[in-house]
């Protein structure tokens, strides 16, 4: 099995993410409120929420980019960018797919640039040189190595952006948005990319979505974000289309009950097309 | 420290005996006669640094970022020469160091976009420099004009040593630095995450852009200075395939068209700064219609 020599600092099963009582602002507004999350090695963990639910937000704060109006953040019981675990998360964002077009970087060298430390500053060592080749093969860009990421389709950029997170050999990535440009063939295989990385190599990851069907098929955990936590549980538990209206406090607008109508105003496409998902099996 | 002499005296023997070889009738000089030696060498320096410096900040997006570093230096000069106390070089060093770095802070900030942080830093100490060169300015005008358009043909011994030092720390750290500032061109936030010190990186890349800039504007002028850190980078990018091809192609470009542009300007006797900014965009030019042909021959149907 081809693990990217991963030094785990735990054992699986272990918290390797704390957040508590966590309330962050943005230009003094409140975007998320007590927020309490316990996330253990090994998970693979989906946020949704509504746009402007504070999504992002969350984590940026456990990236440690926005800083906490109230409560903490940890992850392997240190604060977000100390030094104990620099290199130990991984950062996928959302942009990765939009890669302004007058960058010539290769997928190599882009995949490279995850391998950078602070001890690595002045040049990458030949043991990344070795992870970054891995790391290509398990994304499976082999034939892409020297091709411009600007000349990839929107799946493949993805995954080179997954491998560039990987490549700093995270235990825990986030990742914002990952599917968004995929077409649909390319993001079941990047969800089984990511499936295989928690299952067979440790991996941690925590992943935001509007695709809640997509999302639903693979992740173990599911997290309602809407400024709280309006669900937390395994994805099997997933409440359906009323009770989730229910917990988000959205009220019918008709009488009928077996006509279960969404607000246009509250409207996300994803949740509209819950029942007609043409994926699963 | 001597730098500058021991280069010369190195290479000065290579030039002599390269000289032969060379074509043209007046074009030979600059290779068979030592007066002509440091102009040729600071330019080969400069195409070289200013080649790689471009591909980082065509990254950036601060393609402009010579020219307006170059007007701001203007501007401390004149402050400089009117009020004294230290070389006026100390001036437009320290100036468009700081200017370098807000101008980055501004950008990054997502205050302002760097192009509109470049134009308002540019007309606003040039105007400075204008205003206290008339209030209290008296001579010292025609020695910034000097500086504005500053001639290659010029080099005096000091100014060589400074600009090949300035070149050799310049180049020396983007070839350091390689790997780092690409990080935090293309994702800030991931690189912050790894652990790199991202703000410390960025700083030091202004003060580097901001010695450059102002040590090669003194020697061949805003001009020239903007024309060989955007056009062979940009030119290295219609053909580079990565983007180490595009630094290694955007300094063999930048020399070429030194070269060229030298060449040139000793056949027909014109300014050897006009005819090589001339030339980088024509090479530019040339190899985008190359380029956009081929494809259009070799691939009709692509888009």
């Amino acid at each position: 099995m081809d693990t990217v020599q991963s030094v785990s600092i735990g054992n699986c099963g272990e918290e390797i993410l704390n957040v508590s009582n966590l309330s962050v602002f943005r230009s003094g507004s409140k975007v998320i409120e007590d927020i309490n999350i316990s996330i253990a090695c090994g998970e693979f963990v989906g946020i949704v929420g509504p746009n402007g639910g504070g999504k992002s937000t969350l984590i940026m704060t456990i990236l440690g980019v926005l800083k906490p109006k109230s409560g903490t953040v940890k992850i392997y019981n240190q604060w977000p960018l100390s030094k104990g675990i620099t290199g130990k998360v991984g950062w996928v964002p959302q942009t990765a797919s939009k890669l302004p077009t007058n960058v010539h970087i290769t997928v190599k060298e882009f995949i490279t640039l995850g391998t950078l430390k602070i001890k690595s500053l002045f040049y990458p060592l030949k043991k990344d040189r070795l992870t970054v080749k891995k790391i290509i093969e398990i994304v499976g860009l082999e034939e892409y190595t020297n091709t411009r990421i600007t000349h990839l389709s929107g799946g493949q950029r993805q995954r080179a952006a997954i491998g560039k997170a990987l490549a700093s050999d995270a235990d825990l990535i986030l990742m914002d948005e990952p599917m968004v440009g995929v077409d649909r063939e390319a993001r079941n295989s990047i969800m089984k990319l990511l499936d295989g990385l928690c299952h067979e190599q440790n991996k941690t990851i925590v992943m935001i979505s509007h695709d809640l069907t997509s999302i639903k098929q693979t992740v173990h955990r599911m997290i309602y974000l809407e400024e709280k936590i309006r669900f937390d549980g395994p994805t099997i538990d997933f409440p359906g289309l009323s009770e989730l209206a229910r917990l988000r406090g959205i009220e019918s607008t008709h009488e009928e009950t077996d006509f279960k109508p969404i607000k246009k105003s509250e409207n996300e496409a994803t949740i509209i097309l819950v029942p007609g998902s043409r994926e699963e099996e | 420290m001597d730098i500058g002499s021991w280069i010369i005296r190195q290479l000065s023997p290579i030039l002599k005996d390269l000289a032969p070889h060379v074509p043209g009738e007046f074009f030979p000089n600059y290779f068979l006669l030592e007066y002509f030696h440091r102009p040729l060498i600071a330019s080969f320096f400069v195409a070289l640094v200013a080649g790689f410096l471009g591909t980082f900040l065509l990254i950036r997006n601060l393609a402009l970022i010579g020219d307006g570093l170059a007007h701001v230096s203007f501007g401390a000069i004149a402050i400089g020469l009117v009020f004294g106390g230290m070389d006026a070089l100390w001036y437009a060093l320290i100036f468009s160091t700081i200017s370098a770095i807000l101008i980055d802070e501004l950008q990054t900030r997502k205050i302002l976009d760097g192009d509109a942080a470049i134009a308002i830093f540019m007309t606003g100490m040039l105007g400075l420099g204008l205003v206290i060169m008339r209030i209290w300015g008296g001579t010292a005008s025609r020695l910034v004009d000097g500086y504005l358009y500053g001639d290659l043909l010029l080099v005096d011994p000091q100014s060589f040593n400074i600009i090949v030092i300035v070149c050799i720390i310049g180049y020396l750290s983007m070839l350091f630095l390689y790997h780092s500032l690409l990080s935090i061109s293309i994702d800030p936030i991931a690189a912050k995450v790894q652990g790199l010190p991202v703000r410390l990186i960025r700083i030091y890349f202004s003060v580097i852009t901001a010695a450059i800039v102002v040590s090669m504007v003194q020697i061949v002028g805003a001009l020239l200075v903007t024309a060989l850190i955007v056009a062979p980078a940009a030119t290295a990018q219609l053909i580079g395939r990565s983007f180490r091809s595009c630094a290694i192609l955007s300094q063999i470009i930048g020399v070429i068209t030194v070269l060229l542009g030298l060449y040139f300007s000793a056949e027909h006797s014109t300014g050897s700064g006009s005819m090589i900014a001339l030339v980088a965009s024509c090479i530019f030019l040339l190899t985008a219609i190359l380029k956009f042909s081929k494809n259009l021959v070799l691939k009709p149907n692509e888009n």
